[in-house]
């Protein structure tokens, strides 16, 4: 068995998860959306996070599970969740700026005088600059700790596209950072 | 830079990664509970409407048909009714010599014209009743498939209350 099938594998158990969980949700139980909460909030949070300033993370994330569960019903597949969700999160980020450019730049002045997590923002700054495919990556594997196979199986996105994107990405992040000069 | 530990966390761990990946930590996703809206609900699939819609249409065939039917029956029967007791034409007006010569008395064309003519005038009437009672079927039909749609409409787009609709003195 090839490495890709061998993930591909690993994938199915929680595809048919998810399949049973919209199932359950559509069928009026709450407790099956605060499990798919559970499993894909990591996953969104890093999609807005490598978009749109920390301060509106939090709120935008509970948007898009709120706006997910009352479209829930336009899911056809239920074991596409995670694209579907992740599509979600992208387009929120997207109209995020499209309404609020000016809130977002006094947001990221004041963030800059906060010392605590300056280094922190400093690099997620670096990553944000990156190309879209490579920042996401990068985000979901360096701040929320998936592995590529996780990052693969949630976005939907093949394997191989998740490798390369956390290869190029990486070393454009380390281009960028002076290989790790001051850290 | 090991390629491995970037993929999968395997084998042995890149410090550089691994710097990066604490330095990052604290931005990661703190679990917090997904509170669902008490007055949320997820919509299933709407397959109510297309019901609705069917079940409309049938009744307005069914409506329809019944009403043709009861036409179609009301038509046929006057002209039964018509042919048997109307005697024909050529044998009222050119009576033969023999009915003349055994009866002297000329039937009067008058009177036997008068009994059917009551009696079409009856049926008449009766058809005229019975077509009222169809048209009223139909309407009470039409009514009910209406009252149905708006139903459906309602239930499909959350519009306010029946009696806040405007118009609604005019369905039926």
């Amino acid at each position: 068995m090839s490495q890709q099938e061998t993930e591909r594998a690993g994938a199915e158990p929680e595809a048919s998860v998810e399949v049973a969980l919209v199932r359950a949700v559509l069928e009026g139980d709450r407790d099956g959306f605060a499990q798919l909460y559970d499993l894909y909030a990591p996953l969104v949070h890093g999609i807005v996070l490598a978009r749109v300033p920390r301060d509106e993370v939090d709120d935008l994330v509970q948007d898009i599970f709120l706006h997910a569960f009352k479209k829930l019903h336009t899911l056809r597949d239920g074991s596409s969740f995670g694209p579907w969700i992740a599509m979600i999160a992208r387009n929120r980020a997207v109209d995020f700026h499209r309404r609020s450019k000016e809130t977002v730049a006094i947001n990221d002045e004041l963030r800059g005088s906060d010392t605590q997590n300056s280094q922190a923002a400093e690099i997620l700054e670096l990553i944000r600059s990156l190309p879209d495919a490579y920042r996401e990556t990068l985000v979901l594997r360096l701040v929320e700790g998936m592995t590529g196979p996780e990052i693969a199986a949630r976005t939907g996105l093949t394997a191989a596209s998740v490798r390369v994107n956390l290869h190029r990405g990486m070393k454009l992040l380390r281009e960028r950072l002076g290989f790790m000069e001051g850290l | 830079m090991n390629e491995d530990y970037l993929w999968d966390k395997s084998g042995e761990p890149d410090p550089e990664i691994q710097r990066l990946e604490e330095i990052l930590g604290p931005l990661r996703y703190q679990p917090k509970p997904f509170a669902t809206p008490t007055n949320l609900a997820t919509r299933r699939r709407r397959y109510f409407p297309l019901l609705a819609i069917a079940a409309t249409v049938l009744l307005a065939l069914l409506a329809a048909g019944i009403w043709f039917r009861v036409r179609v029956s009301h038509n046929s029967q006057p002209r039964q009714a018509n042919v048997t007791p109307t005697p024909s034409p050529i044998q009222e007006k050119t009576p033969s010599r023999e009915v003349i010569a055994e009866d002297s008395t000329p039937a009067s064309p008058v009177i036997r014209n008068n009994k059917p003519r009551n009696r079409s005038t009856a049926l008449k009437q009766r058809d005229r009743e019975e077509a009222l009672a169809a048209k009223e079927q139909l309407l009470f039909a039409l009514r009910l498939a209406s009252e149905k749609l708006n139903l459906a409409q309602r239930k499909t787009q959350g519009t306010p209350p029946a009696n806040q609709i405007k118009n609604q003195h005019r369905v039926g």
